[in-house]
C-alpha cells in the first residue's frame, strides 16, 4: 500500500522532492505560531529535516497530513524547550538570577565568572556560542560555516551550554571536583538528559558526593520536572513514614485499590528503612509507569556500603540489624518485581514495580 | 508516657487492664518510646491485660510488627497477657504477605473484642483469640 | 379431561375422542407437515435447525395427541416442562411457544372441520369435545413456559449475586464466602479484599470459606488463599474451609501448608455446625450459660 518511494538511490531525490511539496504548507503552519522570523527558519529546518528521515514510511497521501502534524509538533516541543527560549531571551545561561538590588554585587561577581567559564570552552565552541546567542545567528547559517547540518549544530550548541553551566558553578568553587566522575555527572545534569543521567548513575553520585552534591543544585531543575514521580530524601526514621505515604499517594492517584496501595506503602517502609539502617542517607524515587501497562516503581537507593552478597539479603531470615530479617525478602513479595543491584563500597539499589492489575 | 505526647499515643487504665491506643503513624523511634513506655506501664500499673489498638495505623511493616510482638512478649514475662485489636483488612494482608501472618500474639476486631477476649482468658493460658477459648476454669 | 368433564352417560359421546384421536393419528404426517409450515409462515422457532424443527415438532404433536387421549393433566405438564427446559436455552420466546400451540390447536380444528364439515351437528359435539381440551393444552404450556423461565432467570441472577457479593451474613457474627467458578489473580484479590472488609462491616468472628463450587485451584491462587485466611485470623475471625477437594489440598501441601494449623471441615453442613460451635462457645463465656 505505501507508495512512497523505494529506499534505493532515488530517496535522496524523492526526500527533496517531498521537502519542496510540502514547504509552502509547513511554513505558513510555524509562520502562524512563531513570530520571529529566525526562529520560525530554524523551526521550518527541524521539521523538514523530520519529513525528510520519514519520507519512505509515510503514504504519498499522507504527506500533507504528516507534514502539517510534524511542524506543529515541532512549534509545540519549542515551546517547552529550554535552549530555545534561553536563545530567545539572549541569555547563554539559564541559572535563576538574583533580582533584588542588593544583588548588584553578586551579580557583576557572576559575571566575571561567566567570563572565566566561557574561557574555558575550546576556541570553536565559544566562537559558535557567541555568534548564536550574542549576535543572533541562526543554527543553519552556521551549520553552512560550518559544513554541517542545523541540527548538528543545534546539538553542539546545547551541550556547549550545558557545559558552560557547569564552568561557571565550577569558577564559583574554592577548588576543583574531588573525583573523575564529577564533572560528568555535573554536565548530564546541566544538559537535562534522564537517560544519560541514569546510565552514569547520576543519583547515586549526588547521594555519595558532597561536593556535587552543593554545585549541582542549581542544575536539579534541569530535567524536565514530572507531576507523577515523588523523590524523598531518606536520612532518618521519619523519612521512612516520608517515603511510604509518598508512595500511597503516588498509587492512589494511579487508581490503585486501598488493599494493594497499603502494598505498595509497607514495601517501601522496608526498603526505606534499609537505607536508613544499613547506609544512613539515601533517597526513595516513586513514579508512575504507563509503558508497557500502568504501575507503581518504587527507587530506592543508597550511596552506601553495599552488600558483598545481595542473595544472601534476600532469603528470610537473613538480618545484621535487630534480628529481623523480613525488610527485602518482605518487600519482594509485597510487589510484582524486584530487582536488588549491590556493589561493595558503592551502594544499593532496589528497584521495584507494582502493576495496577495483576496477571 | 510524657516523652511520647498525648497526641500520638495514648495508655489509659481500665480496671486491672491498660488500653493502649495508637493515634497515628509512628516513626521507628517513636515505636520503641511507645514500647518502653507501655512496658514500664504495666509494671508500674501492675496490669494483667493490656489492648494494644492499632486500628489508626494505615501501615504495619515488619518493624512495627516486631515491636507489638516484643511488647507482648515483655508484657507475658510481666504477667500481662496481650491482644491486638483494630488491625484494618488492607493492613492484615500486607502483614501476610511480608511475612507477618499471625504468630504467637492474639489479635481482636476491636477494643470491644479484645475486652471479651481478656475477660474469657484471666485464668486460662494465653493463646490466640481466634481459635475458640478454653471453658472457663475455676481456680480450686 | 378427567371423567367428570366428559358428558355422562352418552355413549356417542365417550366415543367422540377416541374417534377424534383416531382420526389425529391417522393422518398424523399430513397434519404435522402442515403444522409445521405454519410454523414458518409465522416466523416462529427461527432459532431452530430444519432438522431440530422435524423432530420437535414430530415429539410436540404426538405428545400433544396423547394428552388428548388419556386426559392426564400430570403427563400435560411433564410434556411442557420438558419442552421448555428444551427451547428456553435456544432463545425462544413465550409467544412462540403459545404461538405454535395454537397453530397446532388450530391446524387440528381444520382437519376436523374438513373430516366432519357433511354433519354438522356432529361436527358441533366433535368440536365442543375438542375445544376446551385443546385450550387446556395451550395454557398448561404457555404457563409451565413461563414458569420455566423464571427459574432459569432466577438462577441465573442468584448465580450472579453469588459472583458479585460473595459474602454472606448467614447469621449474627458468621459470614460465609462460597467460592464458586475459577478464580484467577484478579478475582482472588477482589474476594479477599471482600471478606476482609466483609469481617469488619459484620463484625464477624467466625468465616466459613466453602471452596466445593471452586473446580481448579493452582498454586498462586491456594497461595492467596492461604494468605486470606491468615489476614482473616488477624483481624480475630476464625476461618473454617470446608469442601477442600483431595486435589486441592494436596496443592496446599505442595506450597508448604500445614493443613493440620487450618481448620478443614468435610462439608459446608459440617462446616456451619463447627462454626456455630465456636460462636457458641463465646456465648458460654461472655453470657454465664451454656449453648448447645
Ligand atoms: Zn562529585
Amino acid at each position: 500500500m505505501s507508495s512512497g518511494p523505494s529506499v534505493d538511490g532515488s530517496a535522496q531525490n524523492a526526500g527533496l522532492e517531498a521537502v519542496e511539496r510540502v514547504l509552502p504548507v509547513v511554513r505558513r503552519v510555524v509562520g502562524a505560531r512563531v513570530s520571529d522570523p529566525h526562529l520560525a527558519e530554524d523551526l521550518v529546518q527541524e521539521t523538514l529535516l523530520r519529513i525528510m528521515t520519514a519520507w519512505d514510511r509515510i503514504e504519498a497521501s499522507m504527506v500533507e497530513p504528516y507534514a502539517i502534524a510534524t511542524a506543529r509538533n515541532v512549534v509545540a516541543t519549542m515551546w517547552r524547550d529550554r535552549d530555545r527560549e534561553a536563545r530567545n531571551r539572549h541569555r547563554a545561561l539559564d541559572l535563576s538570577t538574583p533580582e533584588a538590588p542588593e544583588d548588584q554585587v553578586v551579580l557583576g561577581e557572576e559575571q566575571a565568572a561567566i567570563c572565566e567559564a566561557l574561557g574555558r570552552l575550546g576556541e570553536q565552541e565559544r566562537t559558535r556560542l557567541l555568534a548564536h546567542e550574542v549576535s543572533g545567528q541562526d543554527t543553519r547559517s552556521l551549520a553552512a560555516e560550518a559544513g554541517s547540518s542545523a541540527g548538528a549544530v543545534a546539538a553542539q550548541l546545547h551541550r556547549t551550554r550545558a557545559r558552560l553551566r557547569v564552568e561557571y558553578l565550577l569558577t564559583m568553587e574554592p577548588g576543583p571536583p574531588p573525583t573523575e566522575d564529577c564533572r560528568p555527572v555535573l554536565l548530564a545534569l546541566s544538559g537535562g538528559s534522564r537517560r544519560r543521567q541514569r546510565d552514569l548513575g547520576v543519583g547515586r553520585h549526588l547521594l555519595g558526593c558532597d561536593f556535587c552534591a552543593r554545585v549541582a543544585e542549581p542544575l536539579l531543575g534541569r530535567a524536565e520536572a514530572r507531576e507523577d514521580e515523588l523523590r524523598v530524601p531518606v536520612q532518618g526514621d521519619a523519612d521512612i513514614v516520608k517515603a511510604r505515604q509518598a508512595a500511597r499517594e503516588v498509587a492512589a492517584k494511579l487508581g490503585f485499590a486501598k488493599t494493594q496501595t497499603t502494598l505498595v506503602a509497607t514495601a517501601v517502609s522496608e526498603v526505606a528503612r534499609n537505607i536508613v539502617r544499613f547506609a544512613g542517607r539515601g533517597e526513595v524515587l516513586v513514579e508512575t509507569l504507563s509503558e508497557p501497562r500502568a504501575g507503581v516503581r518504587v527507587v530506592a537507593r543508597d550511596a552506601g556500603p553495599g552488600m558483598t552478597n545481595p542473595q544472601e539479603a534476600l532469603a528470610d531470615g537473613f538480618s545484621t540489624y535487630n534480628g529481623l530479617g523480613l525488610g527485602l525478602p518482605g518487600a519482594r513479595r509485597l510487589m510484582d518485581e524486584f530487582v536488588l543491584v549491590s556493589e561493595p563500597g558503592r551502594g544499593t539499589t532496589v528497584t521495584m514495580t507494582k502493576w495496577l492489575e495483576e496477571d | 508516657m510524657s516523652d511520647t505526647g498525648p497526641a500520638l499515643v495514648s495508655i489509659l487504665r481500665q480496671g486491672s487492664y491498660l488500653v493502649a491506643s495508637v493515634h497515628t503513624a509512628l516513626d521507628d523511634t517513636q515505636m520503641l518510646r511507645f514500647q518502653h513506655d507501655l512496658v514500664e506501664r504495666i509494671g508500674t500499673d501492675r496490669a494483667t491485660g493490656v489492648i494494644i489498638d492499632v486500628a489508626a495505623l494505615d501501615v504495619l511493616d515488619s518493624f512495627g510488627s516486631m515491636t507489638l510482638r516484643r511488647i507482648a512478649e515483655m508484657a507475658r514475662l510481666r504477667g500481662a497477657e496481650t491482644v491486638i485489636v483494630g488491625i484494618q483488612p488492607d493492613v492484615a494482608f500486607a502483614m501476610v504477605r511480608l511475612g507477618m501472618g499471625p504468630g504467637e500474639v492474639p489479635t481482636a476486631l476491636d477494643l470491644e473484642e479484645g475486652l471479651t477476649y481478656l475477660n474469657g482468658h484471666r485464668d486460662g493460658q494465653p493463646g490466640s483469640a481466634d481459635r475458640p477459648p478454653r471453658r472457663p476454669q475455676r481456680r480450686p | 379431561m378427567n371423567d367428570e368433564n366428559r358428558p355422562q352417560g352418552d355413549v356417542d359421546e365417550d366415543q367422540l375422542l377416541p374417534q377424534l384421536v383416531a382420526h389425529l393419528r391417522e393422518h398424523r404426517a399430513k397434519l404435522r407437515d402442515e403444522w409445521a409450515s405454519r410454523i414458518r409462515e409465522a416466523h416462529l422457532l427461527e432459532a431452530m435447525s430444519a432438522q431440530e424443527m422435524a423432530a420437535e415438532t414430530t415429539s410436540v404433536y404426538d405428545n400433544y395427541v396423547e394428552v388428548l387421549e388419556t386426559g392426564s393433566v400430570e403427563a400435560l405438564q411433564h410434556y411442557a416442562r420438558d419442552l421448555s427446559e428444551r427451547i428456553i436455552p435456544r432463545g425462544v420466546e413465550t409467544h412462540e411457544v403459545v404461538g405454535i400451540v395454537l397453530l397446532l390447536r388450530d391446524v387440528l380444528a381444520r382437519s376436523l372441520f374438513e373430516k366432519y364439515q357433511n354433519d354438522f351437528a356432529l361436527l358441533n359435539r366433535v368440536l365442543d369435545a375438542y375445544e376446551p381440551a385443546a385450550n387446556r393444552i395451550a395454557n398448561t404450556v404457555a404457563v409451565s413456559f413461563v414458569e420455566e423461565r423464571e427459574r432459569v432467570i432466577r438462577q441465573q441472577q442468584d448465580a450472579i449475586r453469588e459472583l458479585s457479593t460473595p459474602v454472606l451474613p448467614v447469621r449474627e457474627r458468621l459470614l460465609i464466602l462460597p467460592i464458586i467458578g475459577s478464580l484467577d489473580g484478579e478475582r482472588a484479590r477482589q474476594l479477599t479484599e471482600q471478606l476482609l472488609n466483609g469481617i469488619r462491616t459484620h463484625r464477624a468472628k467466625v468465616v466459613v470459606i466453602d471452596i466445593t463450587g471452586a473446580p481448579d485451584v493452582d498454586q498462586t491462587v491456594a497461595n492467596h488463599l492461604v494468605q486470606t485466611v491468615d489476614a482473616s485470623r488477624l483481624m480475630g475471625a476464625s476461618v473454617i474451609i470446608t469442601g477442600l477437594s483431595p486435589k486441592i489440598a494436596q496443592t496446599l501441601v505442595t506450597i508448604g501448608v500445614d493443613l493440620s494449623k487450618m481448620n478443614t471441615i468435610g462439608d459446608l453442613q459440617g462446616g456451619l455446625e463447627e462454626a456455630e460451635r465456636l460462636l457458641g462457645y463465646h456465648v458460654s463465656t461472655e453470657e454465664g450459660i451454656t449453648s448447645s
